[in-house]
C-alpha cells in the first residue's frame, strides 16, 4: 500500500471498506471486533452505510412470491409458550437454507472424517426443536483445522480440531462472529483433542445467532478479552445451517 | 402489493414492530419487501436463494425492530444494510456455486434497472452521491457500485478487473476517501 492516508484518514476508509463487505474474513473480523469496542468508529461505519444505501435507488424491485408472507407471518405468529419474537428466534434457524444443503452436507461428511471424532453419531433427523449448526475453518493454504457443530436443542458445542493448529506459536482461541457486528470468546482450543462444551445460556444465544467463527492465536498466559481478538485471527469460517 | 410510505410512516411502522405490533409488520413487508428482493437478488442472482434469504431477513427484522432507532438511521437504510449483509453472508457461505459476472456486464445490470423508488425517501441522499460519484475516475466508480450491487471482496474484483489486489485496493481506497469528503461537505 503507497497510499499516504493520516490515522483518521485510514479509520475513515476502513469504516468504508468494511460497510461495503470489501475485506477479506480476517480483516473482516477485526474490523468488525473494532466496530463493537470503537463508538467513533461504530458510527463511521453507520455514516458509510447511510451514504451507500443510496445504491440500492438503482435496483428495481421484484416482487416476492405470494408464498412468502404466509411462511414469514407462521414463523413470527405467537404460540401457548412464548411471544412470538422468541419462537421467530428459533425458528429462523429451521427455515429456508435450501441454497445451503449441499455444502450443509459436505460439512458434515467432514465431521465424520475427522481421526478420534468425539461427536456421537449422527441423530434421527427429527430431534424437537433440533437444529444442527456447522462450519469448518481451514488455513489461508486450504489445511483444515477445526470443525464446528452445534445442537441448538440442548446448547452443546462440539469441537473437532486437527494438529494443524498445534504448530502456531500461541494458544488458539475460538470466536463467535454475531450478525450485527463484533465477536465473542468461546474460549481456548486444544489442538487435536476433541471436546463437547455446554454454553452458557448467554454464549448459545449468541452461538444460534453467530453467522461466523474464527479462531485467532493468543500470546501464551494471556486471557484476551470478551469482544476483542489480542492476536491474529488465522482462521474462519460461515455457519451454516441444517 | 408494494405499498407507498413515507420514511416517517414506515419509521412509525418500523417502530410500532419493535414494539410486537404484527399489522405494522406486515405493513413494512409489503412497503419494502420488493425493494428488500431487489438487493438480494441483485447479489445471489437466484430467485430461490434470494426469498430464502429474504424470509431470513424479516425475521431478523420482526426481532431486531427494537434496536432500530429513527434519529441515527432512516428505515430503508436499516432495512437494506440488513438485506445487503444477509445477502453477502449467504453468498460467501456458498461461494462454490456462484457464477461470477464481469464487472462490465454488472455495470449494464446496474445501469439497466429503472429507478423505480417507491420507499426510497432519501432523494437528496442519492442525488449527493451520484454527484461525488461522479467526480471519481470512471473506473474507480465502477468498482465501487459493483462492490456495493454485487457484495464482493477486494479480492474478487482483482480478479475481475485483472489486477494485483494492491491496484484494487489503492483505486477504491483511494475514491472511499475522496467520495467521503464530498459526501460530508
Amino acid at each position: 500500500m503507497t497510499d499516504a492516508f493520516n490515522d483518521h484518514d485510514e479509520r475513515n476508509v476502513l469504516a468504508g471498506e468494511l460497510a461495503l463487505r470489501l475485506l477479506s474474513p480476517e480483516e473482516e473480523v477485526r474490523a468488525r471486533a473494532l466496530q463493537n469496542t470503537d463508538p467513533d468508529f461504530a458510527d463511521q461505519v453507520e455514516g458509510w452505510n447511510a451514504h451507500l444505501a443510496a445504491f440500492a435507488d438503482g435496483i428495481a424491485p421484484v416482487e416476492p412470491s405470494a408464498g412468502l408472507w404466509p411462511r414469514i407471518d407462521a414463523a413470527t405468529a405467537p404460540t401457548a409458550n412464548d411471544n412470538g419474537r422468541v419462537a421467530a428466534f428459533w425458528r429462523t434457524w429451521a427455515i429456508g437454507a435450501t441454497g445451503l444443503l449441499a455444502a450443509s452436507v459436505g460439512a458434515v461428511a467432514f465431521l465424520v472424517a475427522q481421526p478420534d471424532p468425539v461427536v456421537p453419531p449422527a441423530p434421527p433427523a427429527v430431534v424437537q426443536g433440533g437444529v444442527t449448526r456447522v462450519a469448518t475453518l481451514a488455513l489461508e493454504d486450504g489445511a483444515p483445522i477445526l470443525t464446528i457443530a452445534y445442537d441448538t436443542a440442548t446448547g452443546n458445542l462440539f469441537l473437532a480440531p486437527t494438529t494443524q493448529l498445534a504448530g502456531q506459536d500461541g494458544v488458539p482461541h475460538l470466536w463467535l462472529v454475531k450478525p450485527e457486528g463484533g465477536v465473542q470468546l468461546v474460549g481456548a482450543i486444544t489442538p487435536g483433542a476433541s471436546s463437547r462444551l455446554a454454553l452458557t445460556n448467554i454464549l448459545s444465544g449468541v452461538a444460534g445467532e453467530a453467522t461466523a467463527v474464527a479462531i485467532s492465536i493468543e500470546p501464551r498466559g494471556t486471557t484476551p478479552a470478551q469482544d476483542t481478538p489480542g492476536g491474529p485471527v488465522v482462521a474462519s469460517g460461515e455457519i451454516q445451517q441444517l | 402489493m408494494a405499498a407507498t410510505l413515507t420514511r416517517d410512516e414506515l419509521a412509525v411502522a418500523l417502530g410500532r414492530t419493535g414494539l410486537g405490533d404484527r399489522a405494522a409488520f406486515r405493513i413494512v413487508y409489503e412497503a419494502t419487501s420488493a425493494k428488500l428482493l431487489g438487493v438480494c437478488l441483485r447479489i445471489l442472482a437466484d430467485r430461490q436463494l434470494a426469498e430464502d434469504v429474504l424470509q431470513d431477513i424479516y425475521l431478523t427484522v420482526w426481532r431486531k425492530a427494537e434496536t432500530f432507532d429513527p434519529a441515527r438511521a432512516s428505515p430503508i437504510t436499516w432495512l437494506v444494510t440488513i438485506a445487503r449483509n444477509r445477502s453477502i453472508d449467504r453468498l460467501r457461505s456458498a461461494a462454490p456455486m456462484r457464477k461470477t459476472t464481469p464487472v462490465e456486464d454488472a455495470h449494464d445490470l446496474a445501469d439497466a434497472a429503472p429507478l423505480a423508488s417507491d420507499i426510497l425517501e432519501h432523494s437528496d441522499e442519492v442525488k449527493r452521491l451520484n454527484v461525488c460519484l461522479s467526480e471519481l475516475d470512471d473506473k474507480v466508480r465502477g468498482v465501487i457500485r459493483t462492490a456495493f450491487m454485487d457484495g464482493v471482496t477486494y479480492d474478487t474484483l482483482a480478479q475481475r478487473e485483472n489486477v494485483p489486489l494492491g491496484t484494487m485496493k489503492s483505486w477504491i481506497r483511494r475514491g472511499l476517501l475522496r467520495l467521503r469528503t464530498c459526501l460530508d461537505q
